[in-house]
């Protein structure tokens, strides 16, 4: 039970941390998957889970008021839901946890639209008074709790279908060799993509082609 | 009247909430006058004249929220000096789109991408996972307080002519640089992610090979790859599932 209670208040910090306060990054997926299965007593599960989830989000930009998928709840709840399980980081279950992830950063994305509309009202509604100031603080603040909260249900809530799922997934035989390939070559195409935000293979390919060949020397020396 | 320096830092420290109550009507309005209030409060007391401020300040605004400081700094020194009311919305809205758009390019597209990328990195290059993630957050960080900090004394130095200093700054040499890191952390990346090392288990050549025609897919579709990246995990389940343990 402690874990769950971790858990929860870790999605609100992630959540907060997104948007509203203070914006050091635990809601990339690489720390909150982390800090996901920390709680649970199994970090490298979370953390393995947090990097390939991070790989897909370096190209997610929130520029202006873009609606995007919300990574990092989604994140802690995959690696929770892993941790939670008890499970060990084989292929089939990571690719199914990190699958899941992805489908409920859509559901926390949503949460997120939701909130910034429950933010208009909050900030909408409210004339000046005798004393404005204060409400104006107290109005902002509420905000902040208020995403707090959905990121402690989102979390909690993404992190029970996980360990659902992976319990499933677990009681079956699967090919560990098809699902690391599946992650690999999705991971490939993503991080490929990825070039795009640093001016495409037009303006960055020959860097691009360096880091490259300093990878497969990575690679061979590893 | 002249700004303390409990005023700035304490218009600092609540500019990390700034976005609280982001919305798509005022955008970032009230966490701006939330990040002016030590301020207003020393210039106006209290009274009409305070909520007239408040009133004027809550409305739209938009700026990256480690660039606010700029445009906070800045019109704190204008409200301080006793500038006209239409002087400071015009300043205001003069700097909302730039301010917006420069962050955006800096950081989201520039020093946060390539700070992950680096903590990932340092994880697949066998780095242990707190050593990872500490990379990423203690090199983000010291980036993001850093441009926090700069901003904050930017504006409360320049004021109004903040506009023309940042011009003065080699911003442009910044976010190319910064592309390039990224752009070359891509490419370290791409062969060791392609080779099965994100469960640190390496692949058979043939399914490597896949991996590396996916970057190079990648590549040429840039972020629309996601998409169909999506289907290839989905595919992953069916058939790894299918052939079961064999």
């Amino acid at each position: 039970m402690t874990g769950w209670i971790l858990l929860a208040l870790v999605g609100a910090m992630v959540a907060v941390d997104a948007t509203s306060f203070p914006q050091v990054m635990i809601s990339r997926p690489l720390v909150s998957g982390a800090l996901g299965g920390l709680v649970f007593g199994r970090p490298l599960e979370g953390a393995v889970v947090g990097v390939i989830l991070e790989v897909y989000h370096v190209g997610t930009l929130p520029i202006g008021a873009a609606r995007h998928p919300e990574g990092g709840t989604a994140a802690c709840a995959a690696a929770g839901g892993l941790a939670a399980a008890g499970l060990p980081a084989e292929a089939p279950v990571v690719l199914v946890t990190v699958l899941l992830a992805l489908l409920w950063e859509r559901v926390t994305g949503r949460s997120v639209d939701l909130g910034r509309r429950l933010n208009e009202r909050i900030v909408q509604v409210w004339r000046p008074g005798p004393d404005p100031d204060r409400e104006l603080e107290r109005r902002h603040l509420a905000a902040a709790g208020v995403d707090g909260i959905r990121g402690l249900v989102v979390t909690v809530s993404g992190a029970l279908a996980t360990l659902l799922a992976v319990r499933l997934a677990a009681a079956w035989p699967a090919q560990s060799t098809v699902a690391a390939a599946a992650l690999g070559i999705a991971g490939a195409a993503v991080l490929g993509g990825t070039l795009d935000v640093f001016g495409g293979w037009r303006e960055k390919g020959r860097t691009f082609l360096l880091g490259v060949a300093c990878g497969l020397i990575l690679l061979a020396v590893a | 009247m002249r700004l303390t320096r409990g005023a700035g830092l304490a218009m600092l420290l609540r500019s990390f909430a700034v976005q609280a109550s982001w919305n798509y009507r005022t955008l970032i309005g009230t966490g701006f006058c939330f990040v002016l209030l030590p301020v207003l409060r020393a210039v106006y007391g209290g009274g009409e004249q305070l909520k007239d401020a408040v009133r004027r300040h809550s409305g739209i605004f938009n700026s990256h929220p480690y660039l606010v400081g700029i445009a906070a700094g800045a019109v704190a020194r204008l409200e301080a000096e006793g500038a006209e009311p239409e002087l400071v919305e015009r300043f205001k809205s003069a700097v909302r789109g730039s301010l917006g758009s420069l962050g955006d390019r800096l950081v989201w597209a520039g020093w946060r991408p390539v700070c992950a990328l680096l903590g990932v990195a340092g994880a697949l290059a066998g780095a242990s996972w707190w050593l990872a993630v500490l990379l990423f957050l203690v090199l983000y960080n010291a980036g993001h307080l850093a441009i926090r900090v700069g901003a904050f004394q930017l504006g409360l130095r320049y004021g109004r002519n903040v506009a023309e200093q940042l011009r003065e700054l080699p911003l442009d040499r910044v976010q190319r640089s910064l592309w390039h890191a990224g752009a070359f952390l891509v490419g370290v990346l791409a062969p060791l992610v392609a080779a099965g090392e994100l469960l640190a288990d390496r692949l058979p050549i043939a399914w490597v090979l896949a991996g590396a025609l996916a970057t190079a897919v990648g590549v040429r579709f840039g972020t629309a790859i996601r998409l169909p990246a999506a289907v290839v995990l989905v595919l992953g389940v069916v058939v790894a599932y299918a052939l079961g343990g064999a």
